[in-house]
């Protein structure tokens, strides 16, 4: 076997390290898919269409439903371009197409569309809450139910301050998704799935109840979208209110009243940039079911959005859908259904806590998806490796993370949580990625004549040159869309060609700054490393053998648990493996990621201080970088893919062995077959051990169990036919009938004894994570049965 | 300059009719194909 640092294996002395280029997903289903990208889309249906009918007036409801039906066709584009690229985001795709100066341009757009996703979500639902509090107040003052000091004290009727309440809102749920990003929580496809099946009990019964209400009481018409209907406010003319358009402006130009009207109702299309973020991690068959997700976004998107705007004129009336609940239509909506208003109210709270929590989680998905964008481009060294330095308790890359908030926080503030100004703005991120977008899959048409996937329709062969007229229309109104816009949204045109040129200018600089530093590093880096590229993770590439410990490293000031296996471990017995997993979220990894891109400084420094552990030992190590969205599921496929017989980990910071156990086994459990058993060790920072079997195994049995069936046999072997009775036939028989009491009418009470046993609070619900591991010396704990457990932060990057 | 200011605007609504027009159309095709791909068994095809 040749070591991987052993002189004399190749033409010098460098250290080998196979460098895995294939990202360890997890992969999630279509439905899973389809909800994360509706936390982002459908959260658009609480804000667009006041924003909307505040520019255009009345009939705005139709340009929202045009907007949507449009969307149909832009998801069209993306979904081509996923079929292309597994990530076919917007950088990817334009750098392709029209290369790096115009894919840096696209992403400070795109940027901009991440940065102002937070700020609006946030003050969107903060003006919800608010909006209830002050009916409350109202309704309480009503029934005399404020106390008269207070009444007193608020000079009537205690009321908050809407927009400042909405930026405080804003500002905490912020902050909170900030640490929480800071500590490394996943974007979790479980809670986006249980947010929109909330969703869709509230456009449910939404939809329902607004059938009746127009069925049982009077309700005005929506203006049709004709230039005549359209009524332009002060704001929404933007550079062109100096000019004589501003006077007239329907007659003297029909179809640009309509283009202008469109502009300012594109905001509620936003999110498809998720689409293609998510489409990494989609199951086989990927096309299919990136093509299903895509269909479920768009139908429920135009379904909660476009039909919900059509409602809000219909049934709320005029004299106070604007005036009032201009930033809050849904509750407006709410208040002004048929039926008992204990009834409307309740259902008022109900939107409230919906908005609240589908808002909320696209400011999360905004934060992350800022991150992402920006690991990216940093991967391409656009971005300068300060930005990625990971933290260095949780190994976020919380460098990007606090610019991003920074900018959300400044945004926040500056808007005094005026959502129109917010929305406005908005629509420029999002209309301009589009755009670049829909070019650069355009240009990809003539210029990458591969196969694809799928292509976006209406395409017709003229001598032999293909005519992309599907794809070329969908750029023209996007394209026509993102000019006007740049003239009648003054505030978003300054305030987002201010922020991209920022980026630019950002990302300019650093690329150079880079080149410069990645020729010195190259060059160190051939003096003192050589990189293997590998597709997959497999032993043959290492050189190792069968058996072998696979030692896990994040942190290279705390490699203690690294010694305490170099100590133990005989290396003519077992080979040491040393793994560092690189942890992506969403757009941040992908399959085709360069090797360079995936070894960057941390990891030299890292592997340096690993090799310099492991010299001081006079032993070998092979080492190994792995590109991983989940660091446990990674662990477990590197294990398996390795048939290492053991997996030696640091205790983390933020979570104690028993779960880390947990999550490992949990990851064990959700890995495909074939998998292998192996024992993973946990080392403290004093050198004590906890000691986890992974995956299935003869439980450890306490000596007075062992007597315990040795007396029941010896008791039953008595009885006339069972002479031949086996120990581990009692055990089966205890197990059925356990088994059998479980799943009928004693399980609370099995639950019950359990709980007594673990010495988990009955009360909580919470079952202390296999705390039946917590028997002194070596722990041998069954972490593989996906029971339910204390939930520790996911995702996190701390398995060192 | 007048001139060009109105012929600027032409052209976007020209645009903007014409890809109108086209996405229209890919709206209806794609609609048919998402039928297809929820309630039918679609072979999966290369072009």
């Amino acid at each position: 076997m040749s070591s991987p640092f052993q002189p004399g294996n190749s033409a010098s002395n460098r250290v080998r390290i196979v460098v895995a280029t294939s990202v360890m997903l997890t992969f999630i289903s279509y439905w899973r898919a389809a909800a994360i990208v509706l936390n982002d889309l459908g959260s658009s249906a609480f804000y667009a269409a006041g924003i909307a009918e505040q520019a255009v007036g009345k009939s705005a409801p139709w340009f929202i439903v045009g907007v949507m039906l449009f969307s149909f066709t832009v998801r069209a584009v993306y979904v081509e371009g996923c079929s292309m690229f597994v990530r076919g985001g917007v950088y990817r795709v334009v750098k392709e197409a029209l290369g790096g100066t115009l894919a840096k341009l696209s992403v400070s757009a795109l940027m901009f569309d991440y940065i102002l996703t937070g700020p609006i979500s946030g003050v969107s639902a903060g003006q919800y809450i608010a909006g209830l509090m002050n009916d409350i107040f109202a309704t309480a003052d009503a029934h005399g139910w404020i106390p008269r000091a207070v009444h007193i004290m608020f000079h009537g009727t205690p009321q908050v301050d809407v927009n400042w309440t909405s930026v405080v809102f804003a500002v905490a749920v912020t902050v909170y998704f900030w640490w929480e990003n800071t500590k490394g929580i996943g974007e979790s496809s479980e809670k986006a799935l249980r947010v929109m099946q909330i969703t869709t009990v509230m456009v449910v019964i939404l939809l329902a109840w607004s059938g009746l209400t127009l069925l049982m009481q009077a309700h005005q018409s929506v203006p049709l979208p004709w230039p005549k209907n359209l009524t332009f406010s002060h704001e929404s003319l933007g550079f062109l209110k100096h000019t004589d358009l501003a006077t007239d402006l329907a007659k003297k130009f029909g179809l640009l009243g309509i283009l202008i009207a469109f502009g300012h109702s594109v905001l509620a299309m936003s999110g498809e940039e998720s689409l293609a973020q998510v489409n990494r991690e989609l199951a086989h068959p990927k096309l299919k079911n990136l093509k299903r997700a895509a269909i479920i976004i768009a139908i429920y998107s135009f379904v909660f959005t476009g039909l919900t705007a059509l409602l809000f004129v219909m049934i709320i009336p005029d004299s106070v859908r604007v005036p009032i609940y201009k930033d809050n239509l849904i509750a407006g909506l709410a208040m002004y259904m048929w039926g008992p208003l204990l009834l409307r109210l309740a259902f008022r709270a109900f939107v409230v806590v919906v908005g609240f929590l589908i808002l909320s989680g696209a400011v999360n998905t905004a934060i992350i998806g800022s991150n992402g964008v920006l690991n990216r481009v940093s991967e391409d060294g656009v971005l300068a490796d300060w930005f990625r330095q990971p933290h260095k308790r949780f190994g976020t890359t919380y460098r990007i993370i606090n610019l991003v908030v920074f900018l959300q926080l400044f945004t926040i503030l500056a808007s005094r949580g005026n959502v129109y100004w917010l929305g406005e703005a908005y629509a420029f991120g999002v209309i301009w990625s589009f755009t670049f977008k829909s070019l650069a899959m355009l240009v990809l048409r003539f210029k990458y004549k591969g196969e694809r996937g799928w292509k976006v329709p209406l395409n017709f062969h003229i001598a032999g040159y293909e005519i992309p007229v599907g794809l070329a229309s969908v750029f023209m109104v996007l394209l026509s869309t993102a000019i006007v816009n740049l003239f009648t949204k003054s505030l978003a045109t300054v305030a987002g060609i201010s922020f991209a040129v920022g980026f630019f200018v950002i990302f300019t600089i650093s690329e150079r700054v880079n080149k410069h530093k990645h020729a010195l590093h190259q060059q160190q880096m051939r003096e003192h490393f050589q990189l293997l590229h590998s597709d997959k993770v497999e032993r043959e590439g290492l050189g190792i053998r069968p058996g072998n410990v696979l030692v896990t490293v994040r942190d290279y000031n705390t490699l203690t648990h690294l010694k305490w296996a170099l100590e133990r471990i005989d290396e003519k017995d077992q080979d040491i493996v040393v793994m560092s997993a690189r942890v992506s979220q969403f757009g941040a990894a992908a399959y085709d990621l360069a090797t360079e891109q995936i070894f960057t400084d941390y990891e030299e420094h890292l592997f340096t201080q690993a090799v310099s552990v492991a010299e001081n030992f006079g032993k070998h190590v092979s080492l190994l970088v792995v590109p991983a969205r989940d660091v446990w599921s990674a662990i477990v496929q590197t294990a398996i893919n390795l048939e290492s017989s053991a997996v030696v980990a640091g205790l983390s910071s933020k979570m104690a062995g028993q779960e880390q156990a947990f999550e490992l086994g949990r990851a064990w459990e959700a890995a495909e077959e074939p998998k292998r058993q192996f024992v993973l060790q946990v080392v403290h920072p004093d050198m004590n051990v906890d000691t986890f079997r992974i995956g299935p195994h003869t439980p450890s049995m306490k000596t007075e169990d062992i007597h315990l069936v040795h007396r029941l046999w010896l008791n039953i072997t008595r009885e006339p036919g069972l002479d031949k009775l086996h120990h581990n036939d009692i055990l089966t028989e205890a197990l059925t009938r356990f088994a059998r009491d479980y799943s009928g009418q004693q399980r609370e009470e099995i639950l019950k004894q359990l709980r007594s046993v673990t010495g988990a609070d009955p009360g909580s619900g919470i079952v202390e994570p296999r705390a039946i591991a917590t028997t002194p010396a070596a722990k041998d704990a069954d972490v593989s049965d996906g029971s339910p457990g204390k939930k520790p932060a996911p995702g996190a990057a701390d398995a060192n | 300059m007048q001139l060009i200011v109105i012929l600027g605007i032409r052209l976007l609504e020209g645009m903007f009719a014409v890809g109108m027009a086209g996405s229209a159309v890919v709206l209806i095709v794609t609609g048919i194909e998402d039928l297809e791909t929820l309630f039918g068994s679609e072979d999966s095809h290369l072009h």
